[in-house]
């Protein structure tokens, strides 16, 4: 309990928190509104509007969202490292364990809670900026809904989104076809982001080091995974073998987001609960976690 | 209570150890300051006690080593320097408020807020209390730190060059804060480089040179062996030498029928002086043994254990004490000055092999200590006045200044084992000796007692066969090491070797 009042006390006391967080809503909201403003006119297609809500620049190596907390995450352990308040105190192996898994709670939260909010601020700024003839299927059209979405507005008693007031017209943007499921994954996703910060910087004991690692992490593991399997001749070797292992690395990473709304739009909410899915996401944070831990062992500070 | 038992590091294989073997105490109701130049290895010995390193040796904090502590926070308070090091010490995250930095750690050491606010009372920092730490001086952060330290409210601090680098202001309060802190009961071990600072504030004071301990003193004896820049002259002629010298503006003390101890003007200019007049001169020594005078001078591969600096300390003791009643009658060793006298330079010089501080090396002192001590940073020279100044405050009696030639039997207990070490006797409780810095120990420890006579027939075993081998220098003493032994002597120096606990 202690550990986990100390790291909400340290993240709330110090000002580059605050910082870190409004500068990944606002540039967030600003790419979400650039990207939609320059949407083609038609009807938006789910993935299309996945990639809006999230503000994946296909230039970046990160979603904003995502990068923002894994910079939290290694921001908190380097602070440990490069500021320690009582090192002494950090001595015995169970107490940096505690602290460890403190900061992993308390950023993984705070990065929820981040990915959250920006997808409600996204989806605010998209439905403002999107251009007249784009049409979002989901907000007038039942049919379009997900499944679980259409059940709730059954208990609701209402048949369309379109029969709640215009304030909610956001809404139509974050709940057509596999949308949802696709947008929990982008949570995830951030979640696991903060951990593999915190313990990318626990490995390397500081903030930047950290931070470089969690970027180079997909593409890293896109082309090592991409090297087992082109032996096993999977097929999808062969689509990620492209020139840049930066931009397969984003195919690896959000590949799963995208086209998991992409699949989705077949196979219902079958993404989120795909097992290879999960497996992908949470393997390296756990192997990283793993590590982490056992270097802890070694080790006579944080 | 810390009881520290036979620290030691060695940082690479083959390397000098950067530690070797340190054992010491520091009691309760003492300040003790580990006293060393840059390099000497305190930083490491504490971070060794902190177990904040690997290294060798156990240091028990009451009756269990530091990371068995079941609330360390609260039973010892901590202060390290910080990422930046010397002045740049850094006490927290520089975006940090001092009050919000302080409340956080207070979460972590689970005390409550109020607690934060009130050490930020205590430390003089609560005006500031709401600047980030990136407008802190090197002071206010030094002081918030100890702030953090103190927020468990422990009843030992370990605290690592806590005034390095800070104004005299910052030093003062430093100093009295830890000096109210030992005189309420609490155990203070301090770091320094500087002697007149350990002078200044500590009851105890541990030398340590390249990472071996020479000297575990009470500040008494501390002072008088090693802060009194002044020169013992001794000879037939002594009055004209006086007056000479004090026409020369020197001041002259009388020590008792041939010596003279003069302050205030050089060794060499005295001789020079002497040698114009054509005074002769039995022995003419400078008595400043400001630093690191005693070297260790057992060989690295020894393992120096507990036994050695105990039989030293219990063999120097009776023979400091004989001393002292030869001094009475001067003309008894009126020779051996020169046979005594290379011993200190020598011990001073960091290069010298063992065999070459050893060899009586008769023209030397003159040319070479001189030469050091021109060479010595001026900081070192601690001039006589200050001295008298900061004695007084110290408590430290007159008497013990103006004991006769206590220096010659220091001298010689440093030759005969510079890790002789006064070690520290386990008998002070509390109560007893808070902030008496020359009282006299209490002269049996209470380990000694449960350990019975076995102990005490060892002690005198060993004392007896190290006085046979040692002959010379305790050829008056025959007896002397096993009264010793056996009933604690009550000489002002603390007497009691606790180093059995290492065996």
């Amino acid at each position: 309990m202690r550990v986990l009042a100390y790291e909400l006390r340290r993240l709330r006391g110090l000002r580059s928190t605050w910082l870190l967080l409004a500068a990944v809503l606002l540039c967030d909201a600003i790419a979400a509104a650039g990207l939609a403003s320059r949407t083609p006119a038609g009807p938006l297609e789910a993935p299309a509007g996945v990639r809006l809500l999230t503000a994946a620049l296909p230039l970046i190596p990160l979603p904003f969202a995502v990068f923002g907390a894994g910079l939290l995450g290694a921001l908190s352990y380097g602070h440990e490292v490069r500021y320690p308040g009582l090192p002494a105190s950090q001595v015995a192996y169970s107490r940096r364990v505690r602290l460890l898994l403190a900061k992993l709670l308390v950023v993984g939260s705070v990065a929820a809670v981040l990915a959250l909010a920006t997808l409600l601020l996204d989806a605010v700024a998209v439905h403002l900026a999107l251009p007249r003839g784009v049409t979002v299927a989901a907000w007038a059209d039942p049919a379009a809904l997900s499944g679980q979405v259409s059940g709730a507005l059954d208990t609701a008693g209402l048949s369309a989104l379109g029969d709640l007031p215009a304030v909610f017209a956001p809404l139509g943007l974050v709940a057509g076809h596999g949308v949802p499921a696709a947008l929990m994954v982008f949570v995830l996703l951030t979640v696991v982001a903060a951990w593999t910060g915190v313990l990318t910087a626990s490995l390397t004991r500081s903030a930047v080091a950290g931070v470089l690692l969690l970027c180079a992490l997909p593409s890293l593991l896109e082309s090592g995974v991409a090297l087992l399997l082109r032996g096993s001749g999977r097929p999808w070797s062969s689509r990620a073998a492209g020139p840049l292992p930066f931009r397969s690395g984003i195919e690896w990473a959000y590949g799963w987001v995208y086209g998991g709304a992409r699949e989705a739009a077949a196979a219902g909410n079958a993404a989120l609960t795909n097992p290879a899915l999960l497996w992908a996401v949470a393997t390296p944070a756990a192997v990283l976690l793993l590590v982490a831990l056992l270097v802890q062992a070694r080790r006579r500070a944080l | 209570m810390i009881q520290i038992t036979g620290l030691t590091k060695v940082y690479r294989k083959g390397a000098p150890p950067a530690v070797l073997d340190l054992t010491f105490d520091a009691r309760p109701g003492l300040v003790t300051v580990l006293l060393g130049d840059e390099g000497a290895g305190k930083s490491t010995a504490l971070r060794l006690m902190l177990e904040l390193e690997r290294g060798q040796g156990v240091t028990l904090f009451g009756d269990r080593p530091y990371h068995r502590l079941r609330c360390p926070e609260r039973e010892v308070g901590v202060l390290l320097p910080g990422p930046g090091d010397g002045p740049s010490m850094e006490a927290g995250h520089p975006g940090c408020k001092a009050r919000s930095h302080l409340r956080m750690l207070a979460a972590a050491v689970g005390v409550p807020a109020r607690r934060a606010d009130e050490l930020l009372e205590q430390t003089r920092l609560a005006g500031v209390a709401g600047q980030r730490l990136r407008a802190f001086s090197p002071g206010m952060h030094r002081r918030l730190a100890l702030a953090a330290a103190l927020l468990g409210d422990p009843g030992t601090l370990l605290l690592d060059a806590p005034t390095e680098g800070l104004s005299p202001r910052n030093v003062e309060w430093f100093h009295s804060f830890l000096r109210s802190f030992a005189v309420a009961g609490g155990t203070v071990l301090v770091t320094t480089r500087i002697p007149q600072e350990a002078a200044q504030f500590a009851d105890r004071v541990v030398t340590l040179d390249r990472g071996r301990m020479v000297a575990d003193q009470p500040v008494s004896e501390f002072c008088r062996t090693r802060l009194s820049p002044e020169v013992a002259v001794r000879g037939p002629q002594m009055a004209r030498l006086a007056d000479l010298l004090v026409s020369q503006g020197a001041k002259v003390r009388r020590e008792g029928g041939a010596g003279l101890s003069v302050a205030g003007i050089g060794r060499t200019e005295i001789g020079e002086l002497a040698y114009r007049h054509g005074i002769m001169l039995h022995e003419l020594a400078d008595r400043v043994v400001e630093q690191p005078a005693p070297r260790a001078v057992l060989p690295a591969a020894s393992g120096r254990t507990g036994h050695l600096s105990l039989q030293s300390q219990a063999e120097a003791e009776p023979e400091q004490s004989t001393d002292r009643n030869a001094d009475q009658h001067p003309d008894q060793h009126p020779g051996k000055p020169s046979e005594r006298r290379p011993d200190k330079p020598s011990g001073r010089r960091p290069g010298r092999s063992f065999e070459a501080a050893r060899r009586p090396a008769v023209p030397e002192p003159a040319s070479e200590g001189r030469s050091r001590d021109d060479a010595a940073p001026p900081t070192r020279a601690l001039p006589v006045a200050s001295v008298t100044a900061v004695l007084p405050v110290l408590g430290t009696p007159a008497a013990q200044q103006e004991a006769p030639t206590p220096t010659v039997a220091v001298d010689r207990l440093f030759r005969d084992d510079p890790a002789p070490a006064a070690t520290p006797a386990k008998a002070v409780e509390p109560t007893g000796a808070a902030s008496a810095p020359a009282a006299p120990t209490p002269a049996k420890p209470p380990r000694r007692g449960e350990g019975a006579a076995d102990l005490r027939t060892d002690d005198t075993v060993r004392l007896r066969r190290v006085g046979r081998s040692k002959a010379p220098a305790t050829s008056a003493t025959p007896t002397a090491p096993a009264t010793s032994a056996t009933s604690t002597p009550a000489t002002p120096a603390p007497a009691t070797p606790d180093d059995h606990r290492s065996e």
